[in-house]
């Protein structure tokens, strides 16, 4: 989440960002060992699938590296990443227009569903109860791919990432209003989707 | 003033103050504690069920995040390091019009405009045909000017001798 980089990370952030915009690439590398993981996390959410979440991070790294010179420390440099990353993934999903008219896509729901996988760690739950998360999860998905990407993002960021609504905000260019505004559309569609499932879950 | 959109959520997510929400929950009709849970525990499930898979192989990404950023280009782009730095904006504005400048200078004709009477009179082509041999075809012109109709025939070696041109 943007707001939660402690001050002395932030503080070897700034350092790591003067190196980049000295045009140093390892600098740049030792940034995105940092936040790839919540970078990929947050375009994940957002997407749903791994390899376009791969590949939106790889393009939203690509695009902080392009214009970090621009970076002037007014916010925490993830502040800023996190909001070029949703800026990109709001374009693709625009672009791509699978907000609105997406049809259940089974790739997608299936990604990550192997009951019996011999990698599945020991202490996870018995078959049984991940193949009922994994619908869950499908239900979920499903349901969050129906969002246009408008809604879509203010819903993962406040129900998910658990932003506030000025952090939200900010990453999106928007006023607080628009944002509780479709945050109240995101969850009335949620809701008519997933009622069911919330009630018995 | 808030919308109606506007309140409710923050209604929902808690953050009214007493006084807000107690005026506000005066609009809702009776179900409406019921739907606040109802929409608490959406976001629960959400939360709950929406873990993002971790990254598979994290140094193969970043390795070929880094392969990429050399591949197209290095550096980032510097600004105000140089003191014949143009931004780019108003450097691609100067090429343009510079290009419409050289392009209207070369391409339109500047000059004296001449007179449409001494132009050059009009010269009608009535007729074009051409012969199965591709190099022989044949053109009548008339010229207004010279009162004289002029017939052009082109890639003949010789008048054949039955011809009786006048």
């Amino acid at each position: 989440m943007p707001g939660e980089v402690d001050t002395a990370v932030a503080e070897e952030d700034v350092q790591l960002v003067a190196k980049c915009q000295a045009g140093d690439t390892a600098a740049f590398g030792e940034l995105v060992t940092r936040y790839r993981t919540k970078a990929f996390g947050m375009i994940y959410n957002m997407v749903r699938n791994e390899q376009d979440a791969w590949d939106l991070a790889q393009d939203g790294f690509v695009k902080a590296w392009k214009s970090i010179d621009r970076f002037r420390g007014q916010s925490s440099f993830y502040t800023w990443l996190y909001r070029i990353m949703t800026n990109v993934t709001i374009d693709w999903l625009r672009k791509k227009q699978i907000a609105s008219v997406a049809e259940f896509d089974e790739n997608i729901a299936l990604a990550g569903i192997e009951p019996g996988s011999a990698t599945a760690p020991k202490d996870e739950p018995p078959p049984s109860r991940r193949l009922e998360q994994a619908e869950i999860r499908q239900r979920i998905d499903a349901a969050i791919m129906k969002l246009s990407a408008e809604h879509r993002s203010v819903l993962v960021m406040k129900e998910i990432d658990g932003l506030q609504y000025q952090e939200i905000a900010d990453a999106l260019g928007c006023s607080i209003g628009t944002v509780m505004s479709r945050l109240f559309y995101a969850r009335k569609k949620m809701q008519g989707l997933l009622k069911d499932l919330y009630e018995n879950v | 003033m808030k919308t109606f959109e506007e309140n409710f959520t923050a209604w929902v997510d808690g953050i009214l103050s007493e006084e807000e929400r107690l005026a506000f929950e005066a609009t809702l009709d009776k179900d409406a504690p019921g739907e606040r849970n109802r929409l608490l525990q959406l976001g629960e499930l959400l939360r709950n069920h929406s873990p993002a898979p971790a990254l598979s192989n994290p140094d193969f990404f970043n390795h070929q995040l880094l392969e990429r950023i050399a591949a197209e280009n290095g550096a980032p782009a510097r600004r105000g390091q140089s003191p014949w730095f143009v931004p780019r904006f108003i450097f691609a504005g100067a090429s343009c019009f510079a290009a419409a400048v050289l392009l209207f200078h070369f391409l339109i004709p500047v000059g004296p405009v001449e007179n449409p009477s001494s132009a050059p009179a009009y010269v009608a082509q009535f007729y074009n045909a051409r012969t199965d041999d591709p190099d022989v075809s044949a053109t009548a012109f008339h010229s207004k000017k010279d009162n004289v109709t002029v017939l052009w025939l082109d890639g003949l070696d010789y008048l054949p001798e039955t011809a009786d041109l006048k």
